[in-house]
């Protein structure tokens, strides 16, 4: 039995490397090799984390044309200043607040910004453009996303919603072959015994753990029962001493729910689950007035908690299996209302981070003249991002998922 | 997985299953029985099934208690109810009281292989309605003729028109998702259709439609001219498609493999002598399921080595063997999405394939599950179950004191005695250890005896073999 090189040196991925690295007891070594990891499961192991923007981000004070003087027309108040902005080129700038974004962009080539993203005859309700971006569909009836049916062709694929209080499961993951569990904290997702101390504990885990002791004689059912069962005890426990023992590699913010259930995420990649898909959100994105400070806020939470998560992560040596995408179910109105604030739009950015992402921006800049109602025009179709995503990245046929062919948007290297 | 290739001999698999000292009709034959026949036994059914020996307990678990048409009729208005609320939620919960609390528990676990086999999902059906009429469409026929069976559904069934798009398909412009899936996966499997019968079939089936929730044939839609299919020519129409599939020979052979792996075992791969009996009776028969079944379970290979454990449960299996041994009534709205869980949300099966099954119901994350699923409805803790299905309570209803003797118990409900010696012995170790538990101080010595009969209960239900039907 040989150490599959590959996955060790990336660090905690499967099985083996848990092996290596010291975590497993000895029986689950002999086993737990063979049991099913994503290794087996399709021929990568990359990392999909999804970042949901709710209430629909303003795209045009995040990516900001600041050479373009139809800009402070249409933003009187709103406009941020071109000297405060981060540049991505001579002409497009971030907003303040994502400082950390140019940062992954200038040191690390960790940042693809898709400009214009969005679909025909732009629906302004928030749940109805949701649902389809969700869906990955324009379909009257949307019952299945996109994510859901992507985990139909990964069989035995660990996912997660990483859920707030009082969130339910995204439509995203709808139609999923197993239902996508939406977990809060990590305990959720351990081996749970009715022990009324710890000496109790250990004796009720010897119990159950002692049975898949003899796994690896005869094939058959029972043997593959005992070498998931040894894989899944395992996990459990080396979950069980993240979550106690997680050191992240990087700071994340305090204060920030978005970096708490980012630092979930990577506690659960690093656990060597085989997770693949996390589907995590931020809300408040609705700023119908008084927009600039809370639209700074939030902002400046989600820059600090996709740095820290990326940082992390590459310290651990993930950082070619990761990719992050940012959405938002529309992007806002181009002129702002009289409210100091912005109404529903239409084609807004989308945000790839990950170590093989292709740097820098793609596509141009919504043009702020030729409108739609008020709005900007999408030049990119929101499922052609899914297609590369789906192609390139997790290794599953977009055709299958989204129903027909999308032209994958280039946004990865080599 | 690897499947057994050791052969079998044909006459000796399917004769009926005689006790012998060689092979003893007992305890882990009742269980093995009732699990695959329904949803695991209780204490009470599996010392019954040993008084009554083979031949009557099949005979009763083919015909269902008494109490049938009670338990229909009281269960009847919540279906009206269900379904003119179109309540999703509890279309899957109705379902599963009845696989619970049915007096015919076999006729639940056929509608059930036919839901996997028709795998119609409210997911795109959207309408508890029509997914009500289907189920009692399978129902009816579970244990009876299966043309009947697919001649309703290929023609009558509003959720299938929904399901694989028959609703609106007219002439001219057929669709040709049901001609397909009914050759598929319905009737004869890949390699025994071509695309041009498929194609020629959808036109048969042009003219059926929905008018709100009322099933309507439009004559103007559909395409009376000549159809070649399957090597038959005429004006056929979806009834004639239907009988031309059920007269293939690959269509009993298709059911009957799918049948073997469903009843008899998901590890052997059964050669085309060893199924051939059956499917030769099956086209007697005129498809009667029911005889079919029959023969199945009465057999020889059935009650073998080679058929015992060598399935894994499927959630609702291995859930509701728990509630059942556990003789508890559960509010089934909380089981139904537990089962979602684990990978087993009723109505919604993940495709028109179904559920694959097999090996694919387990993975680090489902065995997890079922495992806190076990100690949420063992501890009385979880406020999902609450006491409703309590270890220590049934220990108390059948005379079990003693730690050992609840661990007995355990063992002979769940397992029927059928553990290996290691794991007996660390469970017994476990039941006899002194507990060092820091017990809340209000609990009285019987608070802390029935909290370790529960946890010893959950050891239980955790061990391998458990998930193995």
């Amino acid at each position: 039995m040989t150490l599959n090189r590959r996955s060790f040196l990336r660090g905690g991925v499967t099985a083996g490397s848990l092996v290596a690295l010291g975590a497993v007891p000895g029986f689950v070594q002999r086993t737990a090799l063979a049991a099913p990891t994503s290794e087996t499961a399709g021929a990568k192991d990359t990392i999909l984390v999804v970042i949901e923007l709710t209430g629909g981000n303003d795209g045009l004070n995040t990516v900001v044309p600041f050479k373009d003087a139809n800009y402070a027309k249409l933003r009187p108040t709103l406009k941020l200043p071109a000297d405060q902005l981060g540049k991505l080129n001579d002409d497009l700038g971030l907003h303040p607040q994502l400082r950390p974004l140019n940062d992954l962009l200038d040191k690390d080539q960790a940042l693809c910004v898709v400009q214009g993203v969005g679909y025909p005859n732009p629906d302004q309700s928030h749940f109805r453009s949701m649902d389809i971006w969700q869906a990955g569909s324009l379909a009257q009836n949307l019952t299945e996303g996109w994510l859901g049916r992507t985990l139909k062709h990964l069989p035995g694929t660990p996912s997660f919603h990483l859920k707030t209080d009082n969130e339910g499961s995204p439509l995203a993951y709808e139609g999923a072959p197993v239902r996508v569990p939406s977990i809060k904290t990590l305990e959720e997702f351990q081996l749970q015994l009715a022990a009324a101390s710890g000496a109790d504990k250990a004796a009720q885990r010897d119990v159950i753990e002692g049975a898949t002791r003899t796994a690896g004689g005869e094939p058959g059912l029972l043997d593959f029962v005992q070498r998931t069962a040894a894989n899944t005890y395992a996990s459990s426990r080396r979950l069980q001493e993240v979550a106690r023992n997680y050191q992240p590699k990087a700071t994340y913010p305090d204060g920030n729910p978005l970096a708490s259930r980012l630092r979930l995420a990577a506690q659960l990649i690093d656990a060597g689950l085989g997770s693949r898909i996390f589907y995590v959100s931020i809300g408040n994105f609705d700023t119908h007035s008084a927009q600039a400070p809370a639209h700074a806020n939030l902002l400046g939470q989600l820059g600090a908690a996709i740095s820290a998560f990326y940082k992390d992560l590459a310290a651990r040596g993930h950082k070619d299996r990761l990719l992050v995408m940012t959405f938002s179910e529309f992007g806002r109105r181009a002129k702002e209302n009289g409210s100091r604030g912005t109404d529903h739009g239409s084609g807004a950015p989308v945000f790839l981070v990950g170590g093989r992402v292709k740097a820098g921006v793609v596509g141009a800049h919504p043009s702020l003249t030729r409108l739609e109602d008020g709005n900007l025009v999408h030049h990119t179709d929101f499922r052609q991002v899914y297609a590369a995503i789906l192609d390139q990245w997790l290794g599953v046929s977009s055709k299958d998922v989204l129903g027909s062919e999308f032209k994958p948007v280039p946004v990865f290297t080599g | 997985m690897p499947l057994d290739p050791t052969p079998i001999d044909p006459r000796w698999a399917w004769e009926p299953y005689r006790p012998s000292d060689a092979a003893p009709w007992n305890l882990r034959r009742v269980g093995h029985l009732h699990r695959r026949a329904g949803f695991g036994a209780t204490y009470a059914e599996l010392q019954e099934g040993v008084r009554l020996g083979p031949t009557a307990l099949v005979d009763r678990l083919l015909n269902g208690g008494p109490g049938q048409d009670e338990f229909d009729r009281d269960l009847a208005p919540l279906a009206a109810s269900i379904a003119g609320a179109n309540n999703a939620a509890q279309l899957r919960a109705w379902w599963l009281h009845r696989m619970l609390y049915t007096p015919h528990p076999l006729r639940e676990k056929m509608t059930l292989f036919w839901h996997n086999h028709f795998a119609t999902s409210n997911a795109k059906v959207q309408n508890a309605a029509f997914m009500l009429a289907q189920y009692e469409l399978m129902r009816k026929y579970a244990l009876g003729g299966f043309g009947a069976m697919l001649l309703e559904m290929s023609t009558r069934d509003r959720a299938m028109l929904v399901w694989l798009d028959g609703k609106g398909s007219a002439k001219g412009n057929p669709n040709e998702n049901y001609a397909r899936e009914l050759m598929e996966l319905f009737s004869l499997g890949i390699g025994h259709y071509t695309e041009k019968d498929v194609r020629e079939a959808a036109r048969a089936f042009t003219g059926h439609d929905l008018r709100g929730a009322e099933l309507v044939f439009n004559e103007n839609n559909h395409d009376a001219g000549t159809k070649t299919i399957l090597g038959k020519s005429g004006t056929f129409r979806a009834g004639d498609v239907v009988g031309i599939c059920l007269e293939q020979k690959a269509c009993p052979r298709f059911l009957v493999t799918k049948l073997f792996k469903f009843l008899v075992s998901e590890t052997i791969a059964p050669s085309e002598e060893l199924l051939a009996p059956l499917c030769e009776q099956l086209r007697k028969s005129d498809y009667d399921f029911g005889a079919l079944v029959a023969t199945v379970l009465r057999s020889n290979l059935f009650f073998s080595e080679r058929a015992y454990r060598t399935k894994i449960k499927s959630p609702v299996e291995f859930a509701l063997g728990i509630v059942r041994g556990l003789e508890g009534r559960i509010g089934t709205t909380v089981l139904a999405d537990a089962l979602e869980l684990l990978g087993q949300n009723v109505f919604n099966p993940p495709s028109v394939k179904g559920w694959d099954g097999g090996p694919t119901w387990l993975n680090g994350q489902t065995l997890l599950y079922r495992q806190n699923l076990a100690l949420a409805l063992t501890s009385t803790e979880d406020p999902r179950f609450g006491r409703r299905t309590d270890p220590a309570a049934l220990a108390k209803k059948h005379g079990r004191p003693t730690q050992e003797q609840a661990l007995a118990l355990f063992a002979d409900v769940f397992y029927q005695g059928d553990l290996p010696a290691a794991s007996r012995e660390r469970l017994a170790v476990y039941a006899q250890k002194e507990k060092a538990d820091t017990l809340p101080v209000y609990w009285t010595a019987e608070d802390a005896a029935n909290h370790r009969v529960r946890a010893l209960c959950h050891l239980v239900l955790t061990q391998p073999e458990f998930q193995l039907n």
